[in-house]
């Protein structure tokens, strides 16, 4: 028998069951597909139809952090929905819950999983996109110095400048970490679903729904608090998804990324820490439902 | 089993204790982007359902360039009803880019007006010329609603004052824009000029400016420019400036 | 007295219908012990409660009523199963781990590491006499294997408890025969072993007490012997009986109370015969 105590939170034991649950997660075909599917999507924009430069990086950067932003919300949703009702149907969530495992282990384990699998395929693309722009700028810098071979200094360094605030932003950054935690949140609110749905598809298509109404909740929640006209079931109706959805427009930082609004840093701030609050208040419903679960 | 209602019970708790930190995070985002496209029912109107699902799914700006590409394709087939349109559209799911405001005023002030300038279904130049001041108007429509929504961007200003100057023949409006592009954090530094090169081009602003003109020419070498000092020379003349105050030749 | 390995108090586990009022009662006020050491077979048809009595003693379930301790601690606790091994009814585990990266997850799970995790890991493989196989990858084993690998995994942080659910089921007699031989060598070292079958010719050999379930009541309790004794009968088994001495026993017999029941030779059975005659074949794989 090991001789060391029983610890109520062992890191050793999460990371355990976050290994083999990325390790089942990188075999998914569906990963793979989405995967190359924005990949592919990132890289083809080094072929779209040149407008301008600035209508080129306004087009890369829109359906790259698109891609991102898809890509990763898809994944987030499909990859958790199938983790416990996978362990469940084979019955390995028995073997390790016969083990001194408390059911909370089991669940942070599961979604850092899923949480690594996304940040690696964030990083991933997130290096192709960086890739692409910083060579079509480079390209365009060499076109544009040709171009103004005759013409003043200043004007030269005008030109590129210009061209070079329309391609890089240092916004971006930030802008990609929240899209990272906007998919988090997704994760650990279908890892909550999956506790209680009775199929897969059942969370899938919950989530789906979710998400779309996740972007209605901020008008929801303005009707519902300002409107005076409505009748009362309009307004339980609205309280409801001003209550029970989370506000997914307050992640949607890249449109106003891409446009080049100077976003400030402690917006990004608030925004980042309110992903890591839903994240972690999901996780602990799941462990709410999960707790007293008959398996 | 009450794990069923305690676990709707905590959800709503939840949002009740976020809901004055998600107001206040989307007043502040209010604040800084004006007018964010409103997710109302006038949305779907204006913008079709692909736009609606774009905008429902956070994907408004994708949309927004794919709109904006059908826009490019239907100015080449001088469809310009179909471009004022599609410009719509593409301004109201993205009204943060300053380039769309921009093309859609370019292509109503100086492309569809040349168009219509030359077209032979008009009965006659008179008509020829209201239609074409028609897309003036549009134009001109657009650069202000975009700078409505961006106030902070001297292009849009500039690209008024241009139309100004060379549609509407209005040299004391075109140079109040390039004031107030000049007045802007990161403005170019020919705005400054260019406001005092329209206003001498404007019938009774003589006086003011010269007043500009040379105090730009005072600030230094940098700004002693061919076209200042041309303007400069033909005041002087016009405002009969005594000679000991007039600049060297 | 030492304290039971298992202990099982008033248990009693309803099951509600969803959508009708009914209720499934899977268990009723059950009451047992198992002694450390001892290998227990809970016994009964699909259906009679055994899984669920399993799984409320391992924690995966609640009960409705009473309780269920292993070594003195509630079940309900997670550090009771700290001393407990649970192979269930035909699992299935990660597909795409070998069965050394099996073993090692579920050691890291019991709180083992580094070498001591490796040393117990290369233990239980020579103990399921799977080392030949510890390098592929489990989607690629037999059910056998599986069962196997499962034991295995039960094993490996040396509890003194083992619970075993329908370990021989679905198993070929050999792969039977071999799962049994592993768990008399258990009881060997002092393991206690509480194992749940249908299967009851199979168990009859290895369990030392049994309790017998049927639709959630346990309707027998004891040991082996005791409860297959039919009371009143005596078997002998002689060897070498020249028909001169049966006569002689016969008519011993026929002036008492006693009555000659039967006379025949015995039988082997035809596991035995079978494991027999393939031997050989096993012998060459």
């Amino acid at each position: 028998m090991s001789a060391s105590a029983h610890r109520s939170f062992a890191i050793s034991r999460m990371a355990a069951i976050t290994r083999t649950t990325f390790t089942e997660l990188v075999r998914l075909k569906v990963f793979y597909f989405l995967l190359i599917f924005a990949l592919l999507l990132i890289g083809n924009s080094l072929f779209m139809a040149r407008l301008s430069f600035q209508q080129e990086f306004q087009v890369l950067k829109d359906v790259s952090l698109g891609a991102m932003s898809i890509f990763t919300s898809l994944l987030a949703i499909v990859a958790t929905a199938q983790l416990l009702p996978r362990d469940v149907e084979d019955r390995t969530i028995y073997t390790i819950l016969a083990k001194p495992v408390p059911r909370y282990e089991y669940l942070i384990g599961k979604l850092a999983g899923v949480l690594l699998l996304l940040a690696l395929s964030i990083i991933a693309m997130s290096a192709l996109f960086f890739v692409v722009l910083f060579t079509r700028e480079q390209m365009l810098v060499n076109e544009t110095v040709r171009g103004t071979a005759g013409l003043p200094p200043g004007q030269i360094e005008e030109a590129i400048r210009s061209l070079r605030a329309s391609a890089f932003n240092t916004n971006l950054i930030p802008g990609i970490v929240i899209i990272f935690l906007k998919a988090s949140l997704l994760a650990s609110l279908t890892l909550f679903i999956s506790t209680f749905a009775t199929s897969n598809i059942f969370t899938v298509v919950v989530m789906v729904f979710i998400y779309f109404i996740g972007h209605l909740q901020a008008t929801a929640r303005e009707y519902w608090l300002q409107e005076h006209g409505a009748g009362w079931l309009a307004k339980t109706f609205l309280a409801f998804v001003a209550l029970a959805f989370p506000d997914l427009q307050l992640f949607n930082l890249v449109d106003d990324i891409v446009a080049g609004t100077a976003i400030p840093m402690a917006l990004f701030a608030k925004t980042g820490v309110l992903g890591m609050v839903y994240t972690s208040v999901y996780l602990f419903f799941a462990w709410v439902s999960f707790h007293g679960k008959e398996l | 089993m009450i794990r069923g209602p305690l676990v709707v019970a905590l959800l709503l708790s939840f949002g009740a204790l976020r809901l004055p930190i998600e107001a206040a995070l989307t007043a502040q985002h209010r604040s800084a982007y004006f007018h964010q496209a409103q997710l109302g029912l006038g949305l779907r109107e204006q913008v079709g359902q692909l736009g609606f699902l774009a905008a429902l799914s956070g994907f408004r700006s994708l949309v927004a360039d794919v709109v904006f590409i059908q826009a490019h394709i239907a100015w080449e087939r001088t469809e310009w009803g179909r471009v004022y349109l599609l410009f719509r559209e593409a301004t109201t799911l993205q009204p943060r880019a300053v380039m769309f405001w921009d093309m859609a005023a370019w292509h109503m002030a100086w492309n569809a007006s040349v168009a219509a300038l030359h077209d032979p279904t008009h009965a006659s130049d008179a008509l020829r010329h209201k239609a074409a001041e028609e897309y003036f108007a549009l134009g001109k429509d657009f650069l202000e609603r975009g700078i409505k929504n961006n106030p902070d961007r001297p292009e849009l200003y500039e690209s008024l004052a241009r139309l100004y100057k060379e549609k509407l023949d209005d040299h004391a409006a075109a140079a109040r824009c390039y004031a107030r592009a000049a007045a802007l954090p990161h403005a170019p530094e020919y705005d400054k000029r260019f406001a005092a090169y329209e206003l001498s081009f404007a019938p009774g602003h003589e006086r003011e400016a010269y007043a500009a003109l040379r105090a730009l020419y005072d600030r230094g070498e940098h700004e002693r420019l061919p076209t200042l000092l041309k303007r400069l020379k033909y005041l002087e003349q016009t405002l009969d400036i005594p000679l000991d105050r007039r600049i060297p030749n | 007295m030492t304290e039971p390995a298992i202990a099982v108090h008033s248990l009693t586990k309803v099951f509600p219908i969803p959508f009708r009022r009914a209720r499934l009662v899977a268990v009723r006020d059950l009451n047992l012990e198992v002694a450390p050491g001892q290998v227990y077979g809970l016994l009964g048809p699909n259906g009679s409660g055994k899984s669920t009595t399993l799984k409320i003693i391992l924690g995966l379930v609640s009960p409705s009523a009473g309780r269920t301790e292993i070594f003195g601690r509630d079940s309900r606790e997670v550090r009771s199963r700290e001393a407990v091994g649970f192979l269930p009814e035909n699992p299935y585990f990660y597909k795409y781990l070998t069965g050394e990266e099996t073993l090692r997850f579920y050691g890291k799970l019991c709180g083992l590491h580094g070498r001591e995790l490796t040393a117990r890991t290369n233990e239980m493989l020579a103990l399921v006499r799977l080392e030949d196989a510890r390098e592929r990858r489990l989607g690629g084993y037999s059910k056998g294997m599986l069962q196997r690998i499962g034991l295995a995994q039960s094993l490996i942080h040396e509890p003194k408890l083992v619970v075993l659910d329908e370990p021989t089921a679905g198993v070929d007699p050999a792969g039977s025969r071999e799962i049994r031989d592993l768990i008399l060598d258990l009881k060997k070292r002092g393991i206690t072993v509480l194992l749940s079958s249908h299967l009851l010719a199979q168990v009859q050999e290895i369990c030392d007490r049994v309790g017998i379930l049927a639709q959630g009541n346990l309707v027998r309790e004891g040991r082996v012997e005791d409860l297959l004794a039919i009371e009143n009968q005596t078997e002998l088994i002689l060897e070498n009986a020249t028909p001169e001495t049966l006569a002689q026993i016969t008519a011993l017999l026929a002036n008492s109370k006693t009555r000659l029941v039967e006379q025949r030779q015995p039988q082997t059975t035809l596991e035995r015969l079978f494991l027999e005659a393939t031997a050989a074949t096993r012998e060459k794989k």
